[in-house]
């Protein structure tokens, strides 16, 4: 908890020459991982869980962030809180189940009672403790402050913290709004969950997460899949407008190291960019919602969440794809070499049965842990990995499309550069030296 | 009339181990022969509280192929480029307990365990679990209508990622 900020930077920035470099010891050093489990995930909001997987009071589940066993509960009085799965008694874990709905949660071992607030009531047994033992609360579970924008429910362990609202800031915000308006009712998680990993610093994949550089090269089998599939049909043409990928869109830091790639990739998307392949009832489900939103938000607002493919990574550890998919993917590391990867997938309530159908497809073909995609993703990081730790070479070099303006967390380039992560990593380093605060200013 | 149709348990082994060897073989422009027309070969997630009766469709499955991506998942694994299967894992595909679980008209459905040990770089792995199938008789030939299956994993942490046909 002490750990102290470093002095020395480990990025090596150069606004004359239009370079931005990361010592290479950012991806394996155990030191540095202690530093920032202290520094950057003890002081961050870190994504816990959708309020539509406990919709219901009673509701909960269990999940663990950064090694830390919670119950993420929908409490009997209506609120999302969250605490540690811990008896404050001896220390067994008081839920075991993934989830469920209960009134209470019964600890196995002794068998005290927990309510949904987390509070103590009942110690199974008349005898030995004074009555008033609790009277300060330090027996109920300890909770987590947890906060939610747009469904999308956050844990930080630092009581002190800034806002969920302040730590996001207007882009993410704007961003998670648009995901939102893709229904007219609400957007729930589905069922099912992808559980894998990475022998790779959680880093790694969070620069390939919403890189538009490695697209040609390492997916160039799923492009092959993509021009097979479509060759003879009227999306056969989709693919001479790949050259438009560059031209609309870009990379965009969006403050406080969350980043942005927007582009064009023409694979379709469920909320309202139709292809033929779809076949013509599906058409009117996504003109119809397409028409939905020009209403409510104007021309340009709808035409971004319908057509833009969205890459983004909300700083430090929870990718959102909003591409043929709508996906949310946590990253947590587990030791300077390897991580934990969840996925879920994101869809709106109201959506019929063939058109999730299509998104859930669309999700498996490309992404998670047997996809056309992710997998070839991950080969990248695994060797990355296992190459730069016994090597001179010192550097990394994340230069492409550097900007020589003041704040890189706010820069923005094209496509297929690396401008956004610079942001990410800006932030990274500002916080490891403690040159930046997420805490409230008293 | 279905006496035609049915498949015997030692047919079906038979098949199953055939399956097996093409996959242990990298012959997988052969093994995507092995199905259907309007075959599915599909594995569900990990947190599948009903991994046989779950809808591909209705909830995320680790993967779920019909016959043009089984066709396609063939091909590409066969690609210098599908850089996560480059090179070759080396995989053993131990197939057992099979036993036959019922017929209905044409098709035959078949359960069985399976255990694939898979070394990729220097790193061995496992993934076991339970493989229902159904089988139909196509000419002389036994050709999958369907595969799916359900790991015996809460996760695939241990494995990494699943880049390898089950
Ligand atoms: S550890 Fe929970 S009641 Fe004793
Ligand atoms: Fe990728």
């Amino acid at each position: 908890m002490n750990t102290k900020a470093i002095q020395e930077s480990l990025i090596e920035v150069d606004k004359d020459c239009r370079t931005f470099r990361i010592n290479r010891e950012a991806y394996y050093s155990q030191e540095v991982f202690e530093m920032e489990k202290a520094l950057i995930f003890d002081k961050c909001w870190l994504y816990l869980g959708h309020r539509s997987e406990i919709p219901n009071k009673g509701d909960f589940l269990t999940r663990t962030v950064m090694g830390r066993n919670l119950i993420f509960q929908h409490s009997r009085k209506g609120e999302l809180v969250a605490f540690y799965n811990t008896c404050t008694h001896r220390g067994a874990a008081v839920c075991w189940d993934r989830k469920g709905n209960s009134k209470v949660h019964s600890c196995r071992y002794h068998g005290w009672v927990y309510d949904t607030e987390g509070k103590l009531k009942s110690m199974n047994t008349e005898t030995g403790y004074p009555e008033d033992i609790n009277a300060d609360g330090h027996l109920d579970l300890p909770r987590v402050r947890v906060e939610e924008y747009g469904g999308l429910n956050f844990v930080n362990f630092n009581d002190n913290a800034i806002s969920l609202y302040d730590f996001l800031g207007e882009q993410v915000r704007d961003l998670l709004d648009s995901i939102n308006a893709q229904s007219a009712e609400e957007m729930i998680i589905l069922p099912g969950e992808h559980a894998y990993s990475i022998n790779a610093n959680y880093k790694f994949l969070i620069e390939n997460s919403a890189d538009g550089y490695h697209l040609g090269p390492v997916h160039q089998t799923y492009l092959e899949f993509l021009a097979d599939k479509y060759s003879g049909t009227k999306e056969s043409g989709v693919f001479a407008k790949m050259a438009n990928f560059q031209e609309k869109g870009g990379a965009y830091a969006m403050g406080n190291g969350h980043f942005l790639l927007s582009s064009n990739v023409p694979t379709g998307r469920p909320v309202g960019y139709w292809i033929e392949e779809w076949g013509p009832d599906i058409k009117k489900e996504i003109g119809a919602n397409r028409q939905r939103l020009t209403d409510q938000l104007g021309q340009e607002r709808a035409d971004y969440i319908c057509d833009m493919q969205k890459n983004s990574v909300i700083f430090p550890n929870l990718v959102i794809n909003d591409i043929l998919a709508l996906t949310i993917r946590v990253i947590e590391p587990v030791s300077p070499i390897a991580m934990k990867v969840n996925a879920w997938c994101l869809a709106p309530k109201e959506e019929s049965d063939e058109l999730k159908e299509i998104r859930l497809d669309n999700f498996v073909s490309f992404l998670g842990p047997s996809g056309f995609g992710s997998p070839d993703d991950g080969s990248m990081l695994n060797s990355a990995q296992k190459s730069i730790t016994a090597c001179p070479t010192e550097w990394t070099e994340l230069s492409k499309g550097m900007q020589g303006v003041d704040d890189l967390r706010v820069a923005s380039g094209m496509t297929d550069d690396e401008t956004h992560m610079q942001g990410y990593w800006t932030q990274w380093d500002m916080l490891m030296r403690g040159a930046v605060s997420l805490e409230q200013q008293i | 009339m279905s006496q035609n149709h049915m498949i015997t348990r030692q047919e079906a082994e038979d098949f199953l181990y055939y399956e097996a060897e093409l996959l242990d073989d990298w012959r997988l422009l052969e093994w995507k022969e092995l199905y259907t027309d309007d075959s599915s070969y599909e594995v569900a997630s990990t947190d599948c509280e009903d991994p046989f009766n779950a809808d591909p469709a209705r909830s995320l499955f680790v993967l779920a192929d019909k016959k043009s991506r089984i066709d396609a998942r063939a091909v590409r694994l066969m690609k210098r480029a599908a850089h996560c299967e480059y090179p070759h894992s080396k995989t053993r595909h131990l197939y057992t307990n099979v036993r036959i679980a019922g017929t209905r008209g044409k098709e035959t459905r078949v359960r069985a365990n399976v255990v694939v040990y898979r070394t990729g770089n220097d790193k061995t792995t496992n993934f076991m679990g339970e493989m229902r199938y159904v089988l139909v008789r196509e000419g002389t030939d036994i050709r999958i209508k369907s595969k799916r299956i359900a790991l015996d994993l809460n996760s695939l942490n241990d494995a990494g990622q699943m880049t390898i046909i089950i």
